[in-house]
């Protein structure tokens, strides 16, 4: 897995290759918009995380000029928090997800894998996420290493939590999941289903746990409260 | 005066008014003086003509000697008995002629022979009814030849003068107060009136705030009087603007430089595997991130005026940030929650402005409240919005306090740097809307913003 930082804040870039090269990637440093347009040219890189605020030019030149020249590689926008038109400017340009400085590395590395585990991503086709290991393609899950048996349904909605373990996962994503594989008119509705999901999980000894966050949806997180 | 009068108006107007009473009164006092300057002078002259008209009656009889003989018509009004006018008249030797009553023949007889000029006098308490007098005495050419005659008339002179003031008050001095009356509010307008444009400018001061400090008084219209003073003014904000721009750059940039080295140490920290003291450090620094991030949100609000004018959905904005601060809220043990209407509600704002103060208002509440207890964000009809916990709640007394800058509740656990609710302020105050605190029950705080409806 090869990974390109572009970051001109050497101290942090350093920490990023050595936290990435610990989980087995391989990480290139840029430190400038016009190194980091000469490597994204010359190498297919798996992702790419980039810094806005760069000291020769504006990342977001860096990006459209990738996009530009056909390079669908997911990449990773770091902005100021108090940027919002960065941000907006950079998804528009075709940034597949951003973080904010400052930032968690741990954050920063679930974000990355889970652009690398979108379809056509280059991460298998395995979610992990505490304890729980699911094969999307198997439809296969284990909690600490057991396997354990769910519905499609509860299969489909976990699935969704575990992309995107940690952040909300709005009512309306999983119905919209939901009733996209599941046509059947008397189905249950979905907290019926979330029940039933969190006390197999809870069963099972899982890590894990779903919170519902009234009025907006649900989170998979660690289990406290 | 000037100490104890601060009102220009007023202390033109007293002082207009103390001026008009003492020129009235000199007017007055004036009047009467000449009045009976001219009644006396009257007075004296009658007496003369009516010495002369003695004179004329003197002539001498059978025996050569001189005899008064009056006409009926003033022999009445010399009568004795009223004493009202007296006469004395005396020949060229001092003998004399006729007198008007025993006493005042008596009184001639001792006098110095009169001259030609007259002499004035006056006789008080004279005669059996001890009546004042006033007279004059003359020597006069006569057909019988050089006489003493004196002359002397009641004093009641100032009869005449009180009817020349009378005339004076009914002809024309009733108009006075009048007069005065409307110069003084002439004059109270026109002090009004030029002081209309310092009330502009006063306006327009009480309108400089920290966030508005381009504001500059308005010169135009301001009397010269007030102008440099108004001019002095608008250059000392001048001055104060360039040191606030400095100050608020400074903050800015700061808070900037922080966030780099701030990152590093976040990354650094989390690289190390460790005990305790390390998740101590941790959070330590994420309250220095929090801060860092708040001290640029202030830095932001003061510097840049929000554009306010886009709609947006305050409902969807508040599942977003709920839904951004779960992570946040699970991992402190508690929990946020969405309520309300499900629907969209449309208010005119800015949404991460908004968002900004949400994330502040839900933060703070997360920081007082208990573990295991819910923080529930309420969107209403209206452009109504609420956030409520089931925390201690927030003393009345401390409710004018807690929007103040760095400032935190007693007895709270020194959590953040008591720049939140500053913040949340702030953006109320930049959309128009409002904020209140009050009490939830059964036990709890509750803040309800209201922004304008779009």
């Amino acid at each position: 897995m090869r990974l390109l930082v572009i970051e001109d804040e050497n101290r942090l870039s350093g920490i990023l290759k050595s936290k990435f090269g610990d989980i087995g990637f391989a990480v290139d440093i840029a430190g400038s918009a016009a190194d980091a347009s000469a490597a994204l040219e010359l190498i297919n890189y798996d992702a790419a995380i980039l810094d806005l605020g760069l000291p020769d030019g504006d990342g977001l030149a860096v990006l459209t000029a990738a996009r530009r020249i056909g390079k669908a590689l997911p990449i990773l926008i770091l902005t100021a928090r108090d940027a919002v038109e960065d941000r907006v400017a950079g998804l528009n340009a075709g940034a597949d997800d951003y973080l904010t400085k400052p930032f968690a590395i741990t954050e920063l590395i679930a974000r990355i894998k889970a652009l690398l585990r979108r379809p056509g991503g280059v991460l298998g086709m395995t979610l992990e996420a505490g304890n729980l290991r699911l094969d999307t393609v198997g439809r296969d899950l284990t909690i600490g290493g057991m396997s354990v048996r769910l519905s499609r349904r509860e299969l489909a909605i976990l699935e969704q939590m575990m992309r995107r373990f940690g952040r909300i996962v709005p009512k309306a994503v999983l119905e919209e999941k939901l009733y996209g594989i599941d046509e059947e008119p008397d189905s249950n509705p979905i907290p019926v289903h979330i029940h039933h999901l969190r006390r197999q999980l809870d069963a099972a000894g899982a890590s894990l746990m779903i919170h519902t966050i009234r009025g907006v949806g649900y989170i998979l997180a660690e289990t406290k409260v | 005066m000037s100490r104890r009068i601060k009102s220009l108006q007023l202390r033109l107007t007293v002082e207009l008014a103390a001026l008009f009473l003492v020129a009235s009164c000199l007017a007055v006092g004036g009047l009467i003086y000449s009045a009976s300057l001219t009644a006396g002078s009257l007075a004296d002259r009658e007496l003369g003509l009516r010495a002369e008209d003695l004179a004329r009656y003197v002539s001498l009889d059978g025996n050569r000697k001189p005899r008064l003989e009056l006409p009926p018509s003033l022999e009445q009004a010399y009568s004795a008995a009223a004493q009202q006018s007296l006469f004395a008249i005396g020949d060229k030797d001092g003998h004399l002629i006729e007198a008007s009553s025993p006493e005042i023949g008596a009184m001639a007889a001792r006098w110095p022979q009169a001259d030609f000029e007259p002499s004035y006098f006056r006789l008080s308490k004279f005669g059996p009814l001890e009546r004042d007098y006033s007279g004059v005495s003359i020597k006069l050419d006569s057909a019988v030849g050089p006489l003493s005659v004196l002359v002397a008339e009641v004093s009641g002179g100032n009869q005449l003068v009180h009817s020349i003031l009378r005339e004076f008050v009914f002809d024309i001095a009733w108009y006075v107060p009048p007069f005065v009356a409307v110069a003084l509010l002439l004059a109270a307008y026109s002090v009004r009136r030029s002081l209309l444009p310092l009330r502009a400018a006063s306006a327009q001061a009480s309108a400089i705030g920290p966030g508005s400090i381009a504001l500059r008084l308005p010169e135009a219209d301001v009397p010269t009087e007030a102008l440099p003073l108004v001019v002095a003014v608008n250059h000392a904000l001048d001055r104060l603007e360039q040191g606030f721009v400095i100050q608020r750059r400074f903050t800015a940039n700061a808070a900037h430089e922080l966030r780099t080295p701030l990152t590093v140490i976040t990354a650094r920290l989390e690289t190390l595997e460790g005990n305790g003291q390390l998740s101590a450090l941790r959070e330590e620094v994420a309250r220095m991130n929090r801060l860092v991030e708040q001290l640029l949100c202030v830095a932001r609000l003061d510097s840049v005026a929000l554009d306010v004018s886009s709609p947006l959905d305050l409902h969807e904005l508040a599942e977003e940030v709920v839904g951004s601060m779960a992570h946040l809220a699970l991992s402190a043990c508690r929990t946020v929650a969405l309520t309300g209407a499900d629907h969209p509600v449309l208010v005119t704002g800015n949404a991460a402005a908004i968002a900004d103060a949400l994330r502040n208002l839900i933060e703070n509440a997360l920081a007082h409240t208990a573990p295991g207890t819910e923080v529930v964000v309420e969107v209403g009809p209206e452009g109504a919005i609420s956030v409520q916990d089931s925390g201690p709640g927030i003393p009345a007394e401390d409710r004018r306090h807690i929007f103040e800058r760095f400032w935190r509740g007693k007895g709270v656990r020194a959590h953040g740097a008591g720049l939140g609710l500053a913040i949340v302020m702030e953006i109320v105050r930049a959309h128009g809307a409002s904020i209140t605190v009050s009490d939830r029950v059964p036990r709890g705080a509750r803040f309800d913003l209201r922004f304008r409806a779009a």
